[in-house]
């Protein structure tokens, strides 16, 4: 049929099914910026204005928009222009991956137009539709309070850094809180901390302007000629054989190019997860396999003309599966007589496949029942942490094609380009040379994304049918199919002398990794690491053992291990203070790491090369401030306060705050390495060229920063390119928290090499000595004053003498992984009659060293705390008896959205790391490790149950309740 | 799968489509879009038929069954009880486009506006081929097959009397594992409805909560939504007659 529609003012006819979906069409039409979250409308990343109204085009037939005006927000995007709306999400650090920034600024488009002067109400109404996983909505809701502002003429909240006094050693006053913006930057300065021009700046984000305005820089606005559409059928088996498939149906269908299986593609062992070469153990995974493990597996694949034909044929194909028994919970999974998940003769790498156990991991310091001996008291408490998502609003995707040198060239939403390449060559049969990996702008990944998940579908497909094949993953398939964070059985066995002083301390944990070992042992031992380092304790001892099982696939999820091991310690810790009647932070106090503590388990821990004769050390902390600014910050006084806990007017409501402090590492040391290299163009500006993989979270913001204070020039005047492994250099990719530190280090050597060839020029064109030259606002200067800009170096060095290209190229590794502190508060109300809790603040001040950007960086607690909010309180995969998930789909898997946040308030406590670039730690992760036991505890401070098991749902607050 | 799209013009036209056996009205399609289904329809869609509008007459409000959710939000006519209800639905982005008819179509089990219609005794009217009937919401959820050939034309709700609703979820916009709202009209006589103790919104009595058999699910045990029950029941009744709030 043909429709009629007026887009961004200009009429257009377009033809389309009845079927489609306003979505489809404007894409189709070229408008990128409608973007794909889900089919069923509850991301929001495809809402568009229909008559000025805010809709979702996933759930509108393009038919029903026939003859209606539709607005997008490349209607917006004049060249070199910006609205006031782009700017303040700009200006206000709002735009972390820029997926769903088109549709937010959308919304707020229509909120003004209707109401000039909205409250903050009406604003998070507004958004209400629009999911965001990244910032916790906190900087969103007051980009569109700031445009209203300005567009009103009104002067806006101040987004300027606020610097808080120190409260350590603080014999005066502190700083006023009150009047304090509720995004402006809060950060707590460090005594040693030297100036810095860029560096610890509010920049804004490199690529915030393309994303602001919707420009197509992701995987799924690659438009080739040509493409194919993938789909995979996945298994409805939890566990069972493929007797037989029969293709032929579905190969005969006309349009249909490729139909893939077990049958036709060759047998390669490997390792999904996206790590360092040779891959951590066990190699369990093959392309397709004979077999099928849980609900989600892959049984075949098929490329086709279009979407409709792709799922038509999937339809076709038959699959007799002789279903054998499963099984889904860890502790069953390794007992003897439990199904087999790995019966294959081929597999490699398990201990004892033979009773699904994966890897039996041991550590210890010393002996522990030493320690149990000497100790007054001993506790031992067991919970369990569940199975969560991800869900990045942008799934995964990729498109592969055969480029005119005859290379395979797949573009992916990854982590980690360079670690695909290396691994997916075996599988292709193809010389790692002939694979060129490109990672556009990822709409967000948090770990999910650190895995050769979709790319050997694409490649086989194209190497199948020499045809461009696009795979995009439904949101039901995302949840079902991807990867997601390992639940654990975790035990913890503490010993406490009379003081309150630890003894010893055991960990013990059986861990569920599903039917596939990837990212099994690696995630496990960070559980391990953070378990058992955040505590200052003579021996310790790590007992893991990692069981498949049925479930969907757990892998990397931001924290890795950590939010596991920190829900676990720090409610084991606050009933240890609760038992001994000590206030819970005097007796974590006690006992936390300070700088030069021993990290000492992790010498049996880590994963990369370490020097064994040298033990780890605290080097720097700020735990102490970090605790006292949130105590402040959160009012922790209210804990005292009998009126306050039970209000007089809501008789079955009780209120409580809840403490848990967190440690985590900082990049894998003597493993990731990242890459960078830099050089100078005709105007002074340059290109930076970086293998590291920016999610979304600003990490090429922060690359150019630490490049552009090290050659003297503004940010803008850096021109950051990442990843393609056929341009940048190596880097292991995003995660461990490792890019700021570690590909931070390599751009700064970089610089620092490139800096000296231009001082070196500079010295020989102003006749001054080299060691006496500075270089900063683009200009070369010598202690009297006189300067040479760096386009007339560059001038100078390209074109005119001794000519050469100033460019330098570093790399880094860490010895060492200093660990970022946080102090985690959380305020909640509990409903006693019916069990709801409701979390009404969070607040983390967290030591993450020098913030080379206070924006992004509060940005990073923002929205870690609210994922952490929702591992905590809300979100759960769950299945019925035969592995299927029962809610894989956001509503049904909540996660929450803007209408109805806790407050949220990040402060960034200054410490001066002297190993990092600049000073600076890592931030990414640790916001992951301490909402789930603050709420916990708070939760155990307003009505005394303490509840072992995670989410706070509100039958499981109150069945606790019932007990108590 | 839509296959075919129709936007009539006349009410009659639509209603001879609707007749059609594989014809599925849309109104504002968030519902039947997210989930059509693989065999062949025929989208019959209500958007020019002029149905929408909310007016009253002093003694009932009449909303036109294309009203879109966030038209009752922003109506000052509607009761304050029932634009929450309405704003609790969906999110604004499916609030622009969805309808009170549609809503109403859907039979959601847990829908918290429907479960409001029921306490308020909401009216519905289904015009079909030559002639117009009037049903009770609680009619057209026993049997949605009264909607079969017919199509909603408007639902009409009293706009007196008092209303209170509470709910129990996992974060405050979740969808309620149990609510409970309640309406007091005039003279007295108060309705309460539920969602969340049977398999669709419905009426209940303070004294029936005893003997219902809610269905489970990962959110709520039977067991608990009995008491969930009881717990809001006991709050929105309190709140409607004016008693201390339990
Ligand atoms: C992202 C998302 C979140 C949602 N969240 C919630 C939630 O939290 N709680 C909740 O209860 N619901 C929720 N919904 C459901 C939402 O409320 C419904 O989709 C909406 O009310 C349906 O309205 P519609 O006009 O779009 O219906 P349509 O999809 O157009 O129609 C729905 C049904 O009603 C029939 N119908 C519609 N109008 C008429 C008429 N005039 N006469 C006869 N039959 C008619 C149609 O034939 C169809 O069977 C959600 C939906 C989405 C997409
Ligand atoms: S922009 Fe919000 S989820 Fe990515």
């Amino acid at each position: 049929m043909t429709i009629t529609l007026t887009i961004n003012g200009t009429r257009r006819s377009l033809t389309c099914e009845p079927f489609d979906s306003l979505r489809t069409v404007l894409r189709r039409a070229g408008l990128h910026s409608v973007r794909f979250g889900s089919e069923t409308g509850e991301t929001g990343a495809a809402a568009v204005l229909l008559d000025g109204r805010l809709i979702s085009a996933d759930v509108m037939l393009a038919a029903q928009a026939d003859g209606h005006d539709v607005e997008t927000i490349e209607g917006l995007s004049v060249p070199g222009r910006l609205h006031p709306i782009q700017q303040a999400f700009i200006e206000t650090g709002a735009i972390q991956s820029g997926y769903s920034t088109p549709a937010m600024i959308l919304s707020a488009k229509a909120l003004i137009d209707r109401n000039p002067n909205p409250s903050e109400d009406d604003v998070r109404d507004a958004l209400s539709g629009i999911l965001d996983r990244e910032t916790g909505y906190l900087r969103p809701v007051h980009a569109v309070l700031r445009a209203a502002a300005v567009m009103r003429g009104d002067e806006p909240d101040s987004i300027d850094i606020a610097y808080l006094d120190p409260l350590v050693d603080n014999g005066g006053a502190p700083s006023d809180r009150d009047g304090l913006s509720e995004i402006a930057p809060r950060v707590v300065p460090g005594s040693d901390v030297p100036e810095t021009r860029i560096v610890g700046k509010p920049v804004a984000k490199v690529d915030a302007i393309k994303l602001a305005k919707g420009n197509p820089a992701f995987t799924d606005d690659v438009d080739l000629t040509g493409t194919l559409i993938a789909k995979v059928l996945y298994s409805p088996h939890a566990h069972a054989r493929i007797v037989s498939i029969d293709d032929s149906k579905a190969r005969a269908l006309p349009g249909v190019r490729a139909v893939l299986h077990h049958g036709n593609v060759p047998r390669v062992r490997y390792a999904s997860g996206g790590q360092s070469y040779p891959n951590p153990l066990p190699y369990d995974q093959v392309s397709f396999d004979d077999k099928v493990r849980f609900v989600g597996d892959r049984v075949a694949a098929v490329a086709a003309d279009t979407e409709e034909i792709a799922l038509a044929a999937i339809d076709l194909i038959d699959v007799t599966y002789e279903v054998l028994p499963a099984v889904f919970d860890e502790n069953e999974a390794i007992l003897d007589g439990a199904p087999v998940i790995h019966d294959e003769p081929d597999m490699e790498g398990a201990v004892d496949a033979s009773h699904n156990l994966v890897h039996h991991l041991k550590a210890d310091t010393g002996n522990v029942e030493d320690g149990f001996a000497v100790a007054d008291r001993v506790f031992e408490q067991t919970l369990r942490v569940h199975q969560v998502h991800a869900t990045p609003i942008e799934t995964h995707v990729a498109i592969s094609a055969w480029d005119s040198d005859e290379r395979l060239v797949i573009t992916s939403s990854t982590q980690v380009p360079f670690h695909v390449r290396r691994m997916i060559a075996p599988l292709l049969d193809l010389p790692v040379k002939r694979i060129r990996i490109i990672k556009p702008r990822i709409g967000g990944g948090f770990g999910v994304k650190q895995e050769m998940l979709v790319e050997d579908i694409v490649a086989h497909l194209t190497i199948a049918t020499g045809r461009p094949v696009r795979l995009e993953l439904t949101r039901e398939e995302e949840f079902m199919s991807s990867r997601t964070r390992h639940p654990q059985t975790v035990t913890f066995k503490t010993g406490v002398d009379a003081d309150g002083k630890l003894t010893a301390q055991e960990m013990r944990i059986v861990a569920n990794t599903g039917p596939y070992g990837t990212h099994g042992l690696t995630v496990q031992m960070v559980t391990g690491l953070r378990g058992l380092s955040s505590y200052n304790c003579p021996v310790k001892k790590f007992d893991c053992k990692v069981a498949y099982t049925n479930i969907p696939v757990p892998g990397a999820y931001r924290g890795y291990g950590a939010p596991q091991a920190l829900y676990a310690l720090e409610a084991h810790m606050e009933d240890i203070a609760f038992a001994l009647d000590m206030d819970p932070i005097e007796f974590r106090r006690l006992n936390w790491t300070d700088v030069g503590d021993p990290l000492d388990i992790a010498q049996q821990l880590g994963e990369g090369d370490q020097d064994a004769s040298v033990m780890p050390l605290v080097t720097s902390s700020g735990l102490e401030e970090a605790v006292l600014q949130g105590q402040r910050a959160v009012d922790w006084d209210r804990r005292d306060d009998p009126a306050w806990k039970q209000p007089a007017d809501r008789p079955s409501i009780r209120r409580g705050l809840g403490f848990a402090m967190a440690m985590h590492g900082t990049a894998i040391p003597g493993l990731d390495m990242g890459g960078a290299s830099l050089k100078i163009n005709d105007d002074g500006s340059f290109n930076l060229l970086v293998g590291a993989t920016d999610l979304g979270t600003g990490s090429d913001t922060v690359l150019a920063q630490i490049a552009a204070e090290v050659v003297g020039v503004a940010t803008d005047d850096i021109i950051v390119y990442a990843s393609d492994t056929d341009m940048t250099p190596f880097d292991t990719g995003a995660y461990a928290s490792s890019t700021t530190y570690i590909s931070g280090m390599a751009a700064k050597r970089a610089a620092e090499q490139v800096r000296e060839q231009i001082i070196e020029r500079a010295a020989e064109m102003l006749e001054a000595d080299a060691a006496s030259i500075d270089l900063y606002e683009g200009q070369a200067w010598t202690p009297d004053g006189r300067s040479v800009s760096l386009e007339t170096i560059a001038l100078s060095t390209l074109h005119q003498a001794g000519q050469h290209q100033i460019m330098a190229t570093a790399s880094y590794v860490s010895p060492e992984s200093p660990p970022p502190y946080a102090a985690q508060f959380a305020e909640v109300e509990v409903d006693v009659e019916t069990g709801q809790v409701t979390v009404n603040q969070l607040v983390m001040a967290v030591d993450c060293g020098v913030p080379i950007n206070p924006v992004t960086a509060s940005g990073q607690v923002e929205g870690g705390m609210v994922q952490a909010l929702g591992y905590g309180h809300c979100e759960e995969m769950v299945y019925d008896e035969d592995g299927r998930m029962l809610n894989p789909q956001f509503g049904p898997y909540k996660i929450y959205r803007a209408d109805e946040m806790p407050r949220l308030e990040a402060i960034l406590v200054q410490t001066m790391e002297a190993s990092g670039p600049f000073g600076a730690k890592a931030i990414a992760e640790i916001p992951k490790d301490g909402v789930a036991p603050a709420i916990r505890n708070a939760i155990a401070d307003a009505t005394g149950v303490r509840i072992a098991n995670i989410p706070f749902t509100p039958e499981r607050v109150w069945n606790a309740l019932q007990q108590a | 799968m839509i296959t075919q799209y129709h936007r009539p013009l006349t009410l009659d036209e639509a209603i001879a489509l609707t007749a059609r056996p594989d014809a599925v009205i849309i109104a504002g399609g968030t519902s039947v879009n997210a989930d059509p289904g693989r065999t062949p329809i025929t989208a019959v869609d209500l958007q020019a038929l002029d149905l929408a509008g909310i007016d009253t007459d002093g003694e009932s409000i009449r909303i036109g069954a294309t009203t879109r959710l966030q038209d009752l939000v922003d109506s000052t006519l509607v009761p304050a009880t029932l634009r929450d209800l309405a704003r609790r639905e969906a999110p604004n982005t499916i609030r622009n486009a969805a309808t009170i008819g549609g809503a109403i179509g859907i039979v959601d089990p847990e829908s918290e506006l429907l479960a409001g219609l029921l306490a308020f005794e909401a009216t519905v009217t289904l015009a079909r081929a030559g002639s117009t009937t009037e049903h009770a919401v609680d009619e057209i959820l026993d049997d949605p097959a009264l909607l079969n050939g017919a199509i909603m034309t408007s639902v009409s709700i009293p706009s007196n009397g008092v209303a209170a609703a509470d709910r129990t979820g996992r974060t405050p916009m979740d969808r309620p594992i149990v609510m409970a709202v309640a309406h007091r009209d005039h003279d007295g006589t108060v309705r309460m409805a539920m969602t969340g103790v049977s398999t669709r919104p419905v009426i209940v009595e303070r004294d029936q909560i005893a003997t219902l058999d809610p269905p489970s699910d990962f959110r709520g045990s039977s067991g608990y939504r009995k008491s969930l029950a009881l717990v809001l029941a006991n709050r929105v009744l309190a709140t409607v007659t004016g008693g201390e709030p339990t």
